[in-house]
């Protein structure tokens, strides 16, 4: 009985992570996008790519600790941090493993921006355009592809973010085309 | 450091002759201090320029002289900095010289777009959060390793002022501007020359040298594009220097003189250097790139005959100045502000026809 209370609290907060992950990841390409908030409803995209991010963070941490406390399936402790040691779908739960450590990477890289350089903090927090499919994957592949509710769900937020991310890579800016067409001048 | 060295530099009074006149003494000291790599810029960057290839033409020897004094050691790092395909470069190249490439583009030839070239970038100026002879980073954050600029006429008056001494050199000039200086002699002249002259030499012995100006030349152009015009009447009531000059608020520049062609209208030719200025941006910071574009468009307005095009005019040139990385900006402000003025003035004197000025 408990058990199985853990294991829906597993899925449960496993696709809450999801779908605030996808929140998270579209407001953060919203905020460096060409066509970019400002003033005040710039400062509400920030408050609330950063504060769901660390809400995100309690959810995700609930549904790793039920999905290994549970013991329907064997995953292992290591596994929180050691990607492909899970016993039970080694490569899925890997692809979550290793979402949650750049997921760390990027947290902990934010934490300390004020300590570093911003080409770092940049660097690591790119790396969020792999976090978030292999988090994406994870979760259609394991844990929702039974259920039409969890499925779809993930469904949407691949589109959104998809959507998004298109969004960002098609929408011009003036300042963004003339500086483009003038470094593809004769310049070294 | 070579301690003798500067202090004969600063003897001499030599400051750089690439435009900035900034003091070479304290430049070379912290070169010295900071194990700077040395680039001979013999871009001739200025519009009507022409000064540095005349000393790598005439004087090369003596400037290779110069370089190893302001760069000793076994293994001094010096590159000379020329116009890619231009007669210094090919002259540069066939005496083995370490040569840096540049692109042929006004921004090119700034100090820190050569810096950046040196170092693996672009041609492109960079902000100076320090001057770079102390090492720094780009805008980017990428380290830049400390290198010093000098004019190639600088160093060549380096190697002279240490042949023949800070006496020599001050006995040249006027006592704010000292030394001999070139100037490149240009435009509706006889012939272009590059005049051995100095601060207080006379823009009619200057333009003399160059064979006389043709007839009707009404205007000269002094520094070229960073630079600005005179009436041809107040030129010949001055001298070629800053103290004559500064009260027309134009600076005595990298030695360029330039007698403007008569035949088009001076509004016109401005509107053609103003468009062709738009397109030497660097497109790196928003008042250059956008900046120079609205104020060459308002300029040809004006050019036209559309009078309220005045106002912007007057407005972009207010707004350029000390924005950007580099100059370059604040330089067309400048010729465009000196335009203006040399514009009202003829109108104000000649006699009305009932034609649009």
């Amino acid at each position: 009985m408990i058990g199985q209370a853990l294991w829906y609290l597993s899925r449960a907060t496993g696709v809450v992570s999801i779908v605030l992950l996808t929140v998270v990841a579209m407001l953060g390409v919203i905020t460096s996008g060409r066509r970019r908030p400002v003033g005040e409803q710039a400062t509400i995209v920030m408050a609330m790519h950063r504060w769901l991010s660390l809400g995100m963070a309690a959810f995700l941490v609930t549904h790793i600790v039920t999905a290994i406390a549970d013991g329907y399936v064997s995953i292992g402790w290591l596994s929180t941090v050691l990607p492909f040691t899970s016993g039970y779908e080694t490569v899925w739960v890997g692809f979550g493993t290793l979402a949650v450590d750049i997921l760390l990477a990027v947290l902990v890289t934010s934490l300390l921006r004020e300590r570093l350089s911003r080409r770092a903090w940049r660097a690591v927090h790119w790396a969020s355009y792999l976090l978030w499919p292999l988090a994406i994957i994870h979760g259609l592949v394991l844990s929702t592809s039974n259920e039409p509710l969890l499925q779809w769900a993930t469904i949407l937020c691949s589109a959104a973010f998809g959507g998004t991310v298109l969004w960002r890579l098609v929408t011009r800016h003036h300042d963004r085309d003339r500086r483009t067409a003038i470094a593809a001048q004769e310049w070294s | 450091m070579n301690a003798p060295l500067i202090t004969l530099l600063e003897e001499s009074g030599l400051t750089g002759h690439g435009g900035a006149a900034f003091s070479t003494a304290t430049k070379v000291r912290a070169a010295h201090e900071h194990g700077a790599a040395l680039i001979v810029n013999a871009c001739d960057g200025e519009l009507g320029a022409a000064k540095d290839g005349w000393v790598v033409a005439h004087h090369l020897e003596e400037l290779l002289a110069g370089a190893r004094l302001l760069a000793p050691g076994p293994r001094p790092r010096i590159r000379y900095a020329a116009h890619r395909g231009s007669a210094a470069e090919a002259t540069l190249r066939g005496a083995g010289l370490d040569v840096l490439e540049v692109p042929a583009r006004y921004v090119s030839s700034e100090e820190t777009s050569l810096v950046s070239l040196a170092n693996g970038g672009l041609a492109r100026p960079m902000t100076k959060r320090a001057p770079f002879v102390q090492g720094g980073r780009d805008s980017g954050g990428r380290r830049v390793p400390a290198t010093v600029v000098l004019n190639a006429e600088t160093v060549w008056r380096v190697a002279q002022v240490t042949d023949r001494g800070a006496g020599w050199f001050r006995s040249h000039g006027t006592p704010a501007e000292p030394g001999p200086r070139l100037v490149a002699v240009g435009g509706a002249v006889g012939r272009h020359v590059v005049v051995e002259a100095e601060s207080g030499t006379s823009f009619h012995d200057l333009f003399a040298a160059a064979g006389g100006v043709h007839q009707g030349v009404s205007t000269v152009l002094v520094g070229g594009l960073g630079g600005g015009f005179l009436q041809a009447g107040e030129a010949a009531a001055r001298t070629w220097s800053g103290a004559d000059l500064a009260p027309l608020g134009l600076p005595l520049g990298p030695g360029v003189v330039t007698a403007v062609d008569p035949t088009p209208r001076l509004v016109d030719v401005v509107a053609e250097q103003l468009r062709w200025a738009a397109g030497e941006s660097a497109g790196q910071c928003g008042p250059c790139m956008f900046g120079l574009p609205a104020l060459a468009e308002a300029w040809s307005a004006y050019a036209r005959g559309e009078r309220s095009a005045r106002t912007a005019i007057e407005r972009r040139i207010a707004l350029l100045p000390d924005r950007g990385a580099c100059r370059f900006p604040d330089g067309v402000a400048r010729y465009a502000a000196s335009a203006l003025r040399v514009l009202d003035l003829t109108a104000a004197t000649r006699p009305r026809t009932g034609t649009t000025r």
